[in-house]
């Protein structure tokens, strides 16, 4: 219960952060808005209007109002559209994106570093490890374009970038999970390889269990404890990574919208995206909590 | 697998009701000519939406929707409008739309940010169906070229149905539009009671792409059929070499330079001012760093427009340049080499291009004894910064530089930004000259031969006296498919030739 509580506590410290830090920024929005080309419309009503004449909090004030009430508008003249619409037709692509990366991440992850585990030292172990660091190694800004090129130019597959299909999604899935998959595959060698030097897979294995049984059924399990608590922490690093991603896709998210959102100095939207980032990075942590009560009964019964 | 197949061009070519793709590389704002400001919405809105006038490649004001114009007086204009103007809808354009849609940007409620432009017009009657009169407060033949904005049905015109127009636009356009696709895509159609005939294109996809290399890639995989201006010059030969692609490159209208201070510091001598000159190789540097997708500039109006005069500009003279540095009394402290002869701060923004282009310019320099101290800082910051008059050498561009009367916005003493004009004038050096202020002025009121004669002992002055450095002119950049044909690259980045052009699959 304690945790629930720490949800909207984390949310409005990361909404006060971004506002203290909008209001450092350098460079007047009103500038950006109308160009540098305009001498003659009324800055002073502009700024009014968009409520930039008060200080940063009472900036906040008037967020937290709109966000609360759905009323929240972007902060562009003279078409303020409401905000609430944009964020719900973005989202549920970037959670699409996410997702799938995770799910990809965790296909490659999983048997990769149980099999790196299980035989250590040998060939596949060393081949599963270099390509581990060589993933976590790529950045995706390059990783993108390459199998753009591979998948979509060269064998002709795939689309480049945009949404429509399923076929839209592979690259963009790919390209954001790979380091996540690399990562989560050095976790699952090491926590297996902990789980394995534990003295009940001894117990298993002097019980005459296969060697099948005592890896899924005794060691995995008691490996996943730690992988479910950084795949949480890590949906982090992949909300951030799905912004660059977003960008060369074309793929139309929540990135997109931020970015397009301080291309503008559309300060509404900013703060709106990233509280909704913010929410979501604190309901996967409230959702691991509630999947390690399932995956350790030591927790359940706490 | 079907549509992997399609995709493939050996088995057949793509799928014929696709229409054409364009990219563009930020969001459209509005489809609203009245109130959009990002190239893409005006580009995009010109194509719905057109106005009385256009340019030609000149920076000529021609007739659009018009069919002539012709100055009664100095304070007047007549539009004779085209036979069978009709928009989208199928309702016709007359000389009453005209009229409202005027007074519509002339009635501050509506908030246009364009329709402060028209600041210098006092009315706009329609005489006739056809005909209609344009008066303005005082002799302004300037104010033609800000009669291009577009032209929307008179119930569209006022507030509150004006807001309509951002949503479903309306005009009398070459394409009308369907649909917004995703958040930041447009579809649009061919218009059947065009003026010229219905365009030769089935649809017309318009597609936000921020990714400069994924444009690129889409492109080579043909399933984009034109980008305008918005090729990095490092991909020019993939697409020189590229088999379903091709390059055109027109003289542009964007125009970058380096601004001095005029007001206190060395950057004051015109001595100083014109060594910098004598010290840079531009054309150098438009050839290596920008693949001659820039050409040289001899001053701010670009070769080819009505208003141009050939000036000798800046020529590279290492001996010249040593020469006016002792005058204006910077000597050289241990001779070539060594130690140099005085420091100027450079500012740019953290711009990719512009930063390796300080660089370029600052190697340069040196060698004529001038360290540049290059301070790139973020946009908002150092724009903010050049609008204060916070700088020696700065280096910006003007993004589109066709009627000469900017000149008077950028070199006129009244335009110098101060706190009474909210740091809004555009005369960001301080440059103040009396005899230039009388000659722009008088160019803003009289008739075109007139203007040209001025505006040529303008740039004479300017040549002499270097308030800006002019460095060079964009080009104009289209990359075209085949499946596009008969698209003639536009000198202002429009998105117009589209209406001429013919999509080949269709």
């Amino acid at each position: 219960m304690r945790r629930l509580w720490g949800a909207p506590l984390a949310a409005l410290g990361a909404l006060v952060l971004v506002s203290l830090f909008l209001s450092l920024v350098p460079g007047d929005p009103v500038e950006i808005l109308l160009g540098e080309e305009s001498t003659s419309v009324d800055r002073e009503a502009m700024r009014r209007a968009i409520g930039l004449d008060r200080p940063w909090y009472g900036q906040l004030w008037l967020f937290a109002q709109g966000f609360a009430t759905g009323e929240l508008r972007t902060s562009i003249p003279p078409f303020q559209r409401r905000v609430l619409p944009e964020i719900l037709s973005a989202l549920p692509n970037t959670l699409l994106l996410t997702i799938s990366s995770l799910l990809i991440a965790l296909a490659i992850a999983l048997p990769a570093g149980v099999l790196a585990a299980t035989r250590r030292g040998s060939l596949w172990d060393r081949l599963a490890m270099g390509l581990a660091v060589g993933g976590a190694a790529v950045p995706r800004f390059w990783l993108g374009p390459v199998l753009i090129i591979l998948f979509a130019i060269k064998l002709d597959l795939l689309p480049v970038s945009g949404t429509g299909s399923a076929r839209h999604l592979v690259l963009p899935a790919i390209t954001l999970g790979t380091a996540l998959a690399a990562f989560l595959s050095r976790l699952t060698r090491a926590s297996m390889l902990d789980a394995l030097g534990e003295e009940y897979v001894l117990v298993a294995r002097a019980k005459g269990l296969s060697e099948r049984q005592v890896v899924w059924r005794h060691a995995f399990p008691n490996a996943l404890l730690p992988i479910v608590t950084v795949v949480g922490l890590e949906f982090g690093a992949l909300l951030g990574g799905a912004i660059v991603t977003e960008k060369v896709f074309a793929w139309p998210g929540m990135g997109t919208l931020l970015l397009g959102a301080i291309e503008k100095r559309d300060y509404n939207m900013v703060r709106a995206t990233v509280l909704v980032f913010t929410l979501c990075y604190v309901g996967v942590n409230l959702l691991t909590d509630g999947v390690y009560a399932w995956a350790d009964p030591r927790v359940r019964r706490r | 697998m079907a549509l992997t197949l399609g995709c493939s061009a050996e088995v057949r070519a793509p799928s014929p009701d696709r229409g054409i793709t364009v990219l563009i590389e930020s969001p459209i704002d509005s489809l609203d000519s009245r109130f959009a400001l990002s190239a893409a919405g005006q580009r995009v809105s010109q194509l719905i939406t057109p106005g009385l006038i256009t340019f030609d490649a000149t920076a000529e004001p021609i007739p659009d929707l018009a069919e002539s114009f012709q100055w009664v007086d100095e304070r007047t204009v007549t539009f004779k409008l085209r036979e069978n103007l009709r928009f989208h809808d199928g309702s016709s354009l007359t000389s009453r739309d005209v009229e409202e849609t005027y007074s519509g940007l002339l009635d501050p409620r509506l908030g246009s940010p364009r329709g402060a432009k028209l600041e210098a017009v006092l009315s706009v009657r329609a005489l006739d169906p056809k005909t209609v009169q344009i008066t303005l407060k005082r002799p302004f033949s300037p104010a033609l070229a800000d009669l291009s904005i577009g032209i929307v049905p008179a119930r569209l015109a006022h507030l509150p149905a004006a807001r309509e127009q951002e949503l479903h636009p309306q005009g009398a356009g070459p394409f009308r539009f369907v649909r917004r696709e995703a958040p930041e895509s447009v579809v649009l159609e061919p218009h059947p009671g065009y003026h010229r005939g219905a365009p030769r294109i089935s649809r017309v996809v318009i597609r936000t792409v921020r990714d400069e290399t994924t444009r690129l890639l889409e492109l080579l995989k043909g399933r984009a059929d034109l980008v305008v201006n918005a090729l990095a010059p490092a991909n020019v030969k993939v697409v020189e070499d590229a088999p379903g692609l091709s390059l055109q490159r027109v003289p542009g209208t964007g125009f970058s330079y380096l601004g001095f201070n005029l007001r206190a510091g060395p950057t004051a001598d015109v001595r100083v001012r014109r060594a910098l000159c004598a010290a840079l190789d531009v054309p150098q540097l438009a050839r290596f760093k920008f693949r001659e997708l820039a050409q040289p500039a001899t001053g701010m109006l670009p070769r080819g427009t009505w208003a141009y005069a050939e000036t000798p500009g800046c020529r590279r003279d290492l001996a010249l340049a040593g020469r006016l540095l002792d005058e204006a009394g910077f000597p050289d402290p241990d001779g070539p080499g060594g130690r140099p002869r005085l420091t100027l701060s450079y500012k740019t923004s953290t711009d990719r291009v512009r930063r390796s282009m300080a660089v370029v310019l600052q190697k340069q320099a040196a060698e004529a004894g001038i360290a540049l101290e290059i301070r790139a800082l973020e946009f908002g910051t150092f724009f903010n910064d050049v609008r204060h008059g916070n700088f020696e050498v700065m280096s910006l561009k003007w993004v589109t530089v066709m009627e000469p009367d900017l000149l008077r916005g950028v070199f006129h003493s009244s335009q110098v930004p101060t706190e009474e004009n909210h740091w809004g004038g555009w005369n960001r050096g301080g440059y103040r000259n009396p005899s230039l202020d009388g000659i722009l002025e008088e160019a803003s009121r009289v008739d075109r031969p007139r203007r040209r004669v001025l505006y040529a002992e303008a740039q004479r002055i300017l040549d002499r006296e270097l308030p800006y450095l002019p460095l060079w002119h964009e080009q104009s950049v289209c990359v075209v498919s085949r499946r596009l044909a008969d698209y003639r690259c536009s000198t202002h980045g429009f998105l117009t030739p589209l209406a001429q052009a013919r999509q080949v699959d269709r």
